[in-house]
């Protein structure tokens, strides 16, 4: 991509003796898409209020275009905010709220006309400019809330969970609109999310974060194929996690069973987490499996069923087209591709297991807001 | 049945609505009454309120009030604000105790709010009096004042101090409602954190500052008990001088007061609450909006691009505004300061106000002029250092107890020629045997007020004070000295007596009399009420007073009984850390002329002591009213010395004495 706009380095934050934020390392490019996502409290809100400004790392460095910027107030940074909530002045129309950042500049009348219009209209809101903040629907203010932060032309654009309080379908359309604004303008976006389609959907790069600790930076693909550790590989999608042993490179052995695999470089005879992603499991007839199991739950979903199968006492899940009643003997194969092999992590042990599976999946907060939880402030 | 449900619920609300206004729209109705009784209705007028804008003690105290509580509420409202906003940012941790310590003032007692300020504010001084003299003893380039007082900002103080709570209770809930995140937004998008509360955080909480404003402003204008502690000898609020009118009798002036004030508040009222219910209104219409198929266009807010006044101009208009104030602020304070002043403290009613204007007039020094309850409630505010008076008017008894104390100044006679004016049978008395401390003021008789049309023939003894036949009808005196001296004196001992042994036969009749149920109830300045309105046919009270309530009821007499009575003086006197003793010899002088002491006669109706005004007093009388005086009037105003004789004075007791009579008062307790 291009070249680096935003480095963060070695950035440690502490509330009290809570550590939110321990020692974090990320750059940004310019005109990058970068998601920050991760379970709420794992400091995705605190790194976007660094670059913000709102907060002050308690060590650490803050570069904006290989300035240091640690002590640059907020309303001297080239860098706008959609806020959770969006956070619009109540008190103002439509208009006034997207002009407030060029009044405060003191940008000509006859400017800010025509650069509030331009920015409507690129937020389909045009013909709303009168119209108070309370007579919007969650969607238009939610476009008020980009226009009002675009409309300054920053170099980043901040945006705080910017879908969170939308309905599912809006938060769709939405994110095509983001996406869509984003190329458009060719302006850098830092996005917060904890809902991992989101960030897969939009971004270029995605970090993900839990306990203050980056676990994982890369591209969508990357995040979801080739997962570092249990955490990530259990946040982003479905996963079936196993406990196994590398025999050999290309050699991995579960339920002691080897299999065939394309991962490699570990030491032999490594006890490793190997991932199994639900789709990437075929159902064959009982003789023919690799592994044999008895089904326990079967759901339809739709596109597949999502079918719970016991293995040798562990629950595995199955998205597969083909319905397998609850009660019946069944084989699975698996290609080597389907094998992911991570090292062990603290994460180990602690997902992938469906035994308390239920139809919700374990999805975090989908689509449910936790105000401010992330910054280890106080809420009413 | 279910409209005379309606109606029994009707009628329980119309009482309790009038048992809720039936007083205020009483006091409404007497202000407008023309006689000077609360009981009696005796025609339509405004003369009330005529007098009252031409008292210049109350429209002083009104421009006080009205300053003092701008001031307070504009510079509370500010410092509220930031600390509302302030506590908001904290932790809950740390905001929900706070919160708590910043509400106690709202709930805590007035009374010791006021006392503890008095008693910060003389700890203060005190500090800075040490400071002040170590500092001028270093260096003489600046002299720093080593007395301070308390005064105007003194009073300014605590009532900032008492309305800040009010503001911060009032804003803190719109904080509360407002979205934190707003701060962040405007700052993010271009604002120092003072643009951000300008643009952003204050039009959110307008209404809350507005509210708080409002309700601190009240406050200010309705406190008396911490202004009474705080505000000094020379100055005094609204309700101040409201009390001090009270304390005689209630004045229909005060009702006129009362009425404006209630008049203002009301109107204060109505004005946040109609505010309020435009917001309510606002929020409504907004919300009906919500839904935006519902959406039609608002008119509350104009076109965007809509030229504004520019922005130097409401800045020039901020800048003149607090120029203004501050320059008539500091306009009025230089000019008070430069004046000449004496700070007088005297008892409710016992002037002719016009007295004071006209030695204002001739002499150039303004008068302070403040009114105590009780000569022990002037006492201990002397001992408290709450009292900065130069000029007192104590009763005998109180003045040798000032003497003893060395409270007093003596005085330079030489500076009072009128004292020459004094008659003989005023001077040198016990109080203070060598007259070198007093000039008497007025002076006066206790005596049996009674009401003829309620009692059988004439009263001449304190016996019918303990008499069963009056059951009922007898209102005892609400002072222990008074009440166990008319005992006394009917039992033949003296008032001045400090035997144990007497003091306990009186108690007994007194306690005796009082289980026979002859006492109504204990009383001061309700006798007028009761005994004008014929609800009690005996009272005791004094003699001038009783020639007020004559007035309003012609049925009443007067008695001083043959068993004699107590007889009062009361005097000016300096006191001894006096600031300003030139003016307090002018105006004793001034008081002890004999045109004052005409005037003040004929206003207060209690002795005097100057000689030519006892002579003059009946051409005088003629003159203004153009009837001859009535001898019997003027004998209980000046009694005659065969009458005199027979009294006796107050003199100061010994502290087992008082002690016991404390003892044997509470005991009694009718």
């Amino acid at each position: 991509m291009s070249k680096e706009l935003i480095r963060l380095s070695d950035c440690v934050v502490k509330f009290d003796d809570e550590i939110i934020l321990d020692h974090l390392n990320l750059h940004i490019n310019d005109k990058e898409f970068l998601t920050l996502l991760g379970p709420s409290g794992c400091g995705k809100t605190t790194t976007l209020r660094i670059i913000g400004g709102f907060l002050t790392p308690t060590s650490g460095d803050v570069f904006f275009d290989g300035q240091r910027i640690n002590d640059v107030p907020p309303y001297k940074r080239q860098v706008n905010t959609v806020f959770q909530k969006y956070a619009l002045f109540p008190h103002l129309n439509v208009y006034e709220n997207v002009a407030f950042g060029l009044r405060i500049a003191k940008v000509p009348d006859g400017e800010v006309r025509q650069r509030v219009t331009e920015m409507l209209e690129i937020v389909n809101l045009k013909g709303f400019e009168k119209r108070p903040i309370s007579a919007l629907s969650g969607g238009q203010q939610q476009r008020v809330a980009i226009a009002r932060a675009l409309v300054n032309r920053p170099k980043v654009l901040l945006l705080d969970e910017p879908l969170g309080a939308l309905d599912m379908r809006l938060r769709k359309d939405m994110q095509a609109e983001l996406k869509r604004i984003q190329q458009e303008l060719g302006i850098t976006f830092v996005y917060v999310t904890h809902d991992q389609e989101e960030a897969l959907a939009m971004s270029d790069t995605v970090v993900v974060m839990d306990g203050g600790l980056i676990q994982q930076i890369g591209t969508p693909e990357d995040i979801y194929n080739e997962p570092k550790n249990a955490f990530v590989a259990d946040f982003i999608g479905e996963s079936n996690i196993l406990d196994g042993v590398m025999r050999a490179d290309g050699v991995v052995e579960i339920f002691n069973r080897r299999f065939q695999c394309l991962d490699g470089g570990f030491p032999p005879d490594a006890p490793v987490d190997v991932v199994i992603r639900p789709e990437d499991v075929d159902i064959v007839s009982e003789d023919q499996g690799q592994l044999k199991g008895t089904v326990t739950q079967v759901t339809f979903k739709g596109v597949h069923y999502d079918t719970i199968v016991d293995f040798y006492g562990f629950k595995w899940l199955i998205q597969t087209t083909d319905y397998c009643p609850v009660g019946s003997r069944i084989g699975i194969k698996i290609d080597p591709d389907g094998f992911h092999v991570m090292g062990k992590s603290a994460y180990s042990g602690l997902f992938g297991d469906y035994s308390s599976y239920s139809e919700e999946y374990d999805e975090i907060g989908d689509a449910t807001m936790e105000p401010g939880g992330e910054d280890g402030e106080d809420e009413e | 049945m279910k409209g005379k449900r309606n109606g029994a619920g009707r009628l329980l609300m119309a009482l309790v609505f009038l048992f809720l206004y039936a007083p205020i729209f009483l006091l409404i109705i007497f202000s407008f009454n023309a006689g000077n009784s609360s009981a009696v209705w005796q025609g339509f007028s405004l003369d009330w309120y005529v007098k009252l804008f031409q008292d210049r003690l109350v429209m002083e105290s009104v421009y006080t009030t009205l300053l003092v509580s701008i001031l307070a509420t504009a510079i509370s409202t500010v410092a509220g604000v930031f600390a509302a906003i302030g506590l908001f940012g904290l932790k809950r941790r740390w905001r929900s105790p706070l919160m708590s310590v910043s509400n106690i003032p709202t709930v805590n007692a007035d009374i010791v709010t006021g006392v503890s300020l008095c008693l910060l504010f003389a700890a203060v001084f005190q500090g800075w009096g040490a400071f002040a003299r170590w500092f001028n003893s270093i260096q003489s380039a600046v002299a720093l004042p080593t007395r301070l007082t308390l005064g105007f900002t003194t009073l300014l103080l605590a009532h900032i101090a008492f309305d800040i709570p009010y503001v911060i209770l009032n804003v803190s809930p719109r904080l509360r409602q407002m979205d934190k995140n707003l701060i962040d937004a405007a700052q993010d998008l271009g604002c120092t954190w003072f643009q951000a509360f300008w643009r952003v955080i204050l039009p959110e909480i307008k209404p809350g500052v507005v509210s708080g404003a409002l309700i601190a402003f009240t406050m200010s204008v309705d406190d008396f008990v911490i202004s009474y502690f705080t505000a000094g000898s020379a100055t005094s609020t609204l309700s101040m001088t409201i009390y001090g009118m009270t304390k005689k009798r209630v004045s229909p002036e005060i009702n006129a007061v009362s009425t404006l004030l209630f008049g203002v508040v009301l109107v204060l009222l109505i004005l946040s609450n109609v505010l309020e219910l435009r917001q309510e209104k606002l929020a409504q219409r907004k919300s009906a909006l919500q839904n935006p198929a519902e959406y039609r266009p608002v008119r509350s807010h104009s076109a965007a691009p809509k030229v504004t006044k520019a922005p130097w101009f409401r800045r020039a208009v901020a800048v003149v505004s607090v120029f203004a104030l501050v320059g008539s602020v500091w306009a009025l304070a230089s000019v008070a300061g430069s004046q000449p002043v004496v700070n007088v403290c005297s008892w409710g009613e016992y002037i002719d106000t016009d007295l004071i204007t006209q030695f204002e007039e001739e002499t150039g020094i303004r008068v302070n002029y403040q009114t105590a309850e009780s000569n022990e409630v002037l006492y201990s505010l002397l001992k408290s250092g709450g009292g900065d008076y130069d000029v007192i008017v104590p009763s005998d008894y109180m003045i040798s107890q000032l003497i003893e104390e060395d409270m007093l100044a003596p005085l330079d006679y030489s500076k009072i020629p009128n004292f020459s004016l004094i008659d003989d049978q005023f001077k040198n008395l016990p109080y203070d045997p060598d007259n070198r401390y007093t000039v008497p003021y007025a002076w006066g008789t206790l005596g049996i007020i009674y009401n003829t049309t309620m009692v059988d023939g004439p009263i001449d003894s304190w016996s019918a004070m303990f008499d069963p036949a009056n059951a009922g009808q007898v209102l005892l005196i609400n002072n222990s000295r008074d009440a166990l001296g008319i005992a006394l004196m009917y039992l033949g001992y003296s008032v001045n007596t400090t035997d144990g042994g007497e003091l306990q036969e009186a108690y007994q009749l007194l306690a005796d009399a009082a289980a026979q149920g002859v006492y109504q109830g204990k009383v001061m300045d309700e006798v007028y009420q009761t005994m004008e309105g014929g609800n009690a046919a005996i009272a005791t009270y004094y003699a001038g007073d009783y020639l007020t309530m004559l007035e309003n009821n012609e049925d009443l007499a007067f008695v001083v009984p043959k068993e004699g009575s107590n007889w009062f003086v009361d005097a000016m006197c300096m006191l001894k850390n006096a600031r300003h003793p030139e003016e307090a010899h002018a105006w004793i002088n001034f008081m002890a002329s004999t045109d004052s002491c005409l005037a003040n006669l004929d206003y207060i109706w209690y002795g005097t002591a100057n000689r030519e005004a006892i002579e003059a007093y009946p051409a005088y009388y003629e003159e203004l009213y153009g009837e001859e005086l009535d001898q019997e009037t003027f004998d209980i105003i000046q009694t005659p010395p065969e009458v005199l004789e027979r009294c006796e004075m107050y003199l100061v007791l010994p502290k087992e004495t008082r002690d016991l009579y404390k003892k044997l008062w509470i005991s009694l307790g009718v």
